[in-house]
């Protein structure tokens, strides 16, 4: 497991800043475009919260439904209770090249922490979800970039393969309007 | 129609199967022994006594010719024998054999004839008669429609018993004993000083005998293995990874084979460029067969990959190409040149529904792909006159007739060496997959070719179950149903895929309305019309046949009137119930369900009933609404049979009919968009998994009568019983298959 | 590429890509393991790497970082394992063509679970397709081995 603990003493939490702040605005139009990503399938399908249960949308085919096959990660957020994710998605480095079969990545295949829930929430809640350590998986902004740079599932989001649909914009897109976002005081709609 | 009309066409379908085989000969014929083939190339000291016992000094070899595709027809006929022959089923060979005329089926004609399987008039006996005989000089050695344990039950048995009492002759004759001194016992005979005369040692003394043909079957009260709990045979090698099915065959010097052909069903290609494919690792050639290319490589994945890599050019379908107006050809079927059978026709259904409230209700079911687990595979090997063939099959003889038409070899040279199936649901009553592995085989002779298809080849080349429509009106009067009209339309199943089969097929189609014009029930105005809708795609029989979605249209109507009454629908059906092993079962399954006791708010409980392969099944679904969707709790099944001869694959069987149903019934449908199937991988149609499957609880019923086969007829009432269970749980009435397309499940 | 199935180590010369599946079945001769889908959803092909359960279709030849078992070396006939054992005595099979799947992840379940409820069976199970409806005694067969592994 990869995720980080709680690092103390990082704080991001919004500063109070004038409404009319020209910082904050580009910050707020950053963080539009980072939402976009965040709320696009490709991230939504695993980032589901407490449920545990993946979802199935914008496969491609078929109608929005949950993972098939009764999936559920479970408290461990991998499976290990019932069938672990990585019984057919695999580590891999290999491209995904094969139309609906199950992405892999060079990474064991896992559930994001379950307080990192995207599904059917609005931009604000995810706002200041990902601006507080506490509920972000411990990141401050230099890590969040980090993360984004470094992670095997964010770069898969952008290259997914085999036909699947990519959230708009680029992983460099991504990582500039997160900078922007956390240069600006990692503004929120309604701060 | 008249009457006259009715009757008419009745016998002309009765007569007409009988003079395909020269009707005139019938009796002559039907009495001559058919050339036992196991007699061929015997050695000496070996004795074939009967088509289904071979004895040589290795031991005992049980032939039982019926085609295992899952449903236990293997060890339900080793069992059969063994109950005469006395032999320990662990210690004896178990081969379906080579095609052979004398593996006739004698059963399964008679579903493709009008009589119904409650009728014991003078027609409905000679025609199951004409059945036998035309069965026998048909040479139709063909498994399905429910017919293995009803065809085979007499004629196993005999086989033992005459075996067995072959044997003690020879053990006379070697002893000097009489025979009431000898008793047999797992696979020897015994002296009366506890001696044991192994069958293999009496083998040679045996085959020099005549057979003792005149025996005495055993009555049931005798019985060891049938009727009790027994291991099938095959259970062992499946659970240890170790059954040869026809994709695990290998031999020296093998390659690997896989085709691409026209997805557009029917469509011819007009060119192709193998390139590319050409220069993949692994690839020996690039070839041409009908509709098509193979490639023939050194592993199956390399021929996956390289088959992928051919630019075709695809003409088109010639069939009308899309669902949508599939099922408006469907829908202007409904005409009177295009009545295609009337075989119910009682009281005066035009003048009940000429007046007063009528009901009516439109309903249309999808058509549906086989998809069997194991993909169409099969090994071949063609040379010096000779071909051998390995696959799994349910129609041997057909696909030795039809190989040898393409190939020009004499049928005799044909040699099918049939394998264990990986599931079939009627998909390996077609010969196609063989027939393209044969043309590779022409091109590369003495080579053994192993043809694998790739799921989406298998999927966009399936010969599905027809699509279908029922137009429905019905009047209740007094808290009864009084009058019940229905017309199906749909595509003939026999048209398309008895021309395959290169078999004349005359009259009416009796699967169009199966499941629906035989039902036991006394409606005063009751009429069941069939229409022929005009070939479109190719199409074939699906487990249970046309059962299959006229349970699903007959059923879903009986439950729309019951309510319209005011009655109950178990009720009702029991009032109108003619047929006493019928009634027997909607009893059962009444009490089953506890049918009538309080249910939860959220819950619903549906009945219906399908009489079909002459087998009254009846099926209780009860369902709840959840927040994540409909979910199936309990199913309850009685079914009547003559008599279980394996209790646990009955409830095997019966339990997988009912997930086989319900699973279809909820997800699954085959579309087409210009002729091309749009379903090409399990994700895309998927049955039941473990977390949907319910508590299913069944019993069989043994109130004499017929023995029958229970592989099919727990399919046709599970679609209409959970359709009927979500009108009570929720008052959403669906008409259309799949149920998906209107509700969640959970 | 080196590769160690049922305890037996080969050498091999494929592709990386080449599918574990394929490499069992047509270069190792190793058929228990099936062919159903090539996607991941119908778990016919599945073996243990390392005692995991896995789909041996999606795992690319070099990609396989482990000890490969298939059903054949899980147990035999005349040495079942306790799963194999529990899937005979409750007649599991009709076609049998995705039991070896099947077995193969409910021993690799039960040793990550020893002691599963009920939801935890459907769920692990659920990713194994059976055409003919063979669940009910799936679901009782892995009851059978829990209990039998547990010393119940």
């Amino acid at each position: 497991m990869k995720y980080l603990s709680i690092c103390a003493g990082l704080m991001l939490a919004a500063p109070a800043i004038a409404q009319d702040d020209p910082n904050r605005v580009e910050g707020l139009a950053a963080w539009d475009r980072i939402f976009t990503v965040t709320a696009h399938p490709r991230c939504t399908n695993c980032h589901v919260g407490e449920e545990g249960q993946p979802m199935w949308q914008a496969l491609g085919y078929g109608p929005d439904a949950v993972h098939g096959m009764n999936v559920r990660a479970g408290e461990s957020q991998i499976g290990a209770e019932s069938i672990p994710c990585d019984a057919c998605h695999v580590t891999s480095a290999a491209a995904n090249t094969v139309p609906h079969a199950p992405p892999h990545i060079d990474d064991a295949w896992r559930l994001p922490p379950v307080e990192l829930a995207w599904l059917g929430k609005t931009s604000a809640e995810v706002c200041t979800q990902l601006r507080d350590p506490e509920t972000n998986d411990g990141h401050d902004i230099a890590s969040l970039v980090d993360h984004l740079q470094n992670s095997a599932f964010v770069n898969w989001g952008f290259a997914p393969g085999a036909g699947r649909s990519v959230p708009e914009g680029s992983l460099d897109a991504l990582v500039h309007d997160v900078t922007v976002w956390g240069a600006a005081g990692t503004p929120c709609e309604g701060d | 129609m008249s009457r006259l009309r009715t009757i008419t066409r009745r016998s002309f379908i009765v007569g007409s199967a009988a003079i395909v085989g020269g009707v005139a000969f019938g009796t002559y014929l039907y009495k001559r022994d058919l050339k036992n083939p196991l007699l061929e190339g015997l050695p000496p000291g070996a004795a074939a006594i009967t088509p289904y016992v071979k004895i040589d000094a290795s031991g005992v070899t049980l032939i039982t010719p019926r085609a295992d595709v899952g449903q236990g027809a293997y060890s339900i006929q080793a069992h059969m024998i063994a109950e005469e022959l006395d032999v320990d089923l662990d210690t004896v060979q178990i081969t379906p054999g080579p095609p052979s005329p004398v593996y006739y089926n004698g059963v399964v004609g008679v579903e493709a004839m009008p009589i119904a399987a409650t009728s014991e008039t003078l027609l409905a006996r000679t025609g199951r008669g004409a059945s036998d005989v035309a069965g026998k000089l048909l040479g139709l050695q063909l498994t399905g429609g429910s017919s293995t344990v009803p065809d085979m039950y007499d004629r196993l048995r005999m086989a033992g018993a005459v075996a067995r009492e072959t044997l003690l002759a020879a053990a006379v004759a070697q002893t000097g004993l009489d025979r009431d001194q000898l008793k047999t016992e797992a696979g020897a005979v015994v002296l009366p000083d506890g001696m044991r005369l192994a069958y293999q040692d009496l083998a040679a003394a045996a085959a020099e005998m005549d057979p003792v043909t005149e025996v005495t079957l055993r009555d049931p009260s005798e019985w060891r293995h049938l009727g009790k709990t027994q291991m099938r045979t095959d259970i062992l090698p499946k659970s240890t990874g170790t059954q040869t099915y026809g994709i695990d065959m290998a031999m020296e010097g093998m390659v690997y084979a896989t085709t691409r052909t026209n997805p557009a069903q029917g469509g011819d290609i007009m060119g192709f460029d193998a390139g590319r494919a050409e220069k993949m690792r692994g690839v020996q050639a690039v070839l041409p067969i009908t509709g098509g290319v193979a490639v023939v490589a050194d592993n199956t994945w390399r021929a996956f990959q390289a088959v992928q890599a051919v630019d075709c050019d695809w003409g088109p379908s010639p069939y009308i190409g899309d669902t949508a107006a599939q099922f408006e050809a469907v829908a202007e079927s409904f005409t009177d040149d295009r009545q295609d059978s009337r075989f119910r026709d009682d009281g005066d259904v035009s003048a009940a529904l000429s007046d007063g409230e009528v009901l009516q209700a439109e309903y249309r079911i999808p058509y549906l792909a086989h998809a069997p687990l194991e993909p169409m595979s099969v090994v071949v090997k063609l040379e010096k006159g000779r071909v051998d063939i390995w696959t799994g099959t349910q129609i041997p003889r057909f696909m030795q007739a039809n190989v040898a038409a393409l190939t020009g070899i004499d049928a005799e040279n044909v040699h099918i060496h049939v394998l264990m199936s990986g599931g079939s649901f009627g998909r390996r009553l077609e010969d196609d997959y063989t027939l393209r592995a044969v043309e590779v085989a022409q091109q590369m002779p003495g080579t053994p070719i192993k043809m694998v298809w790739s799921r989406d080849e298998d999927f966009t080349h399936d010969f599905p179950r027809p699509l279908a429509m029922a137009r429905a009106r019905g009047k209740v009067s007094e808290g009864q149903i009084a009058a019940y009209d229905l017309a199906i339309a749909a595509p003939s199943t026999a048209e398309s895929q008895m021309a395959r089969l290169n078999q004349p097929v005359f009259g009416p189609d009796i699967a169009i309305v199966a499941g629906a014009w035989d039902q036991p029930f006394a409606i005063p105005d009751y009429r069941v019309t069939g229409h022929r809708v005009p070939a479109m795609v190719p199409v074939s029989s699906w487990r249970s046949v046309g059962a299959s979605g006229n349970g699903f249209l007959h059923e879903s109507f009986m439950d729309e009137m019951c309510h319209a009454a005011g009655v109950d629908p178990l009720e009702e059906r029991l009032r109108l119930c003619t047929h006493a092993p019928s009634r027997k079962v909607l009893e059962a399954v009444g009490e089953m369900a506890d049918w009538g006791a309080d249910l939860a708010p959220a819950q619903g409980r549906g009945l219906a009933f399908c009489l079909s392969f002459g087998v009254p099944v009846a099926e209780v679904v009860e369902v709840s609404q959840t927040d994540a969707g409909l979910k199936i709790d309990r199913v309850f099944v009685a079914a009547e049979v003559g008599r279980v001869l394996d209790p646990v694959n009955f409830e095997a069987q019966l339990s997988g009919a009912v997930i086989w149903g319900l699973g279809h019934a909820m997800n699954c449908e085959l579309t087409y968009r210009d002729g091309v199937p749009q379903q090409d991988n399990y994700h895309l149609y998927e049955g039941l998994r473990l977390y949907q499957t319910p508590k299913i609880e069944v019993r069989g019923l043994e109130n004499g009568g017929k023995l029958r086969g229970i592989g099919e007829p727990g399919v046709p009432p599970a679609a209409p019983a959970l359709a009927n269970a979500i009108f009570a749980a929720t008052g959403q009435r669906i008409r259309e298959l799949p149920l998906s397309k209107s509700v969640d499940f959970a | 590429m080196e590769l160690t199935v049922n305890g037996t180590v080969h050498d091999m010369d494929v592709e990386d890509d080449m599918p574990l599946l394929w490499v069992l079945r047509d270069e190792l001769g190793i058929t228990g393991p099936k062919y159903g889908c090539g996607i991941a959803q119908c778990g016919a092909c599945t073996v243990h790497v390392d005692g995991l359960a896995v789909r041996s279709c999606q795992l690319r030849a070099a990609d396989v970082n482990g000890n490969v078992t298939t059903i054949e070396g899980l147990g035999t006939p005349e040495a079942l394992h306790v799963v194999q054992a529990a899937w005979v005595e409750h007649q599991v099979a009709q076609c049998g063509y995705c039991q070896s799947g099947q077995i193969m992840q409910a021993a690799s379940f039960l040793e990550l679970n020893p002691e599963p409820t009920d939801d935890q069976i459907d769920a692990a199970m659920s990713g194994n397709l059976c055409r003919c409806g063979t669940y009910p005694r799936i679901r009782a067969a892995v009851h059978s081995a829990a209990a039998r592994l547990r010393g119940a």
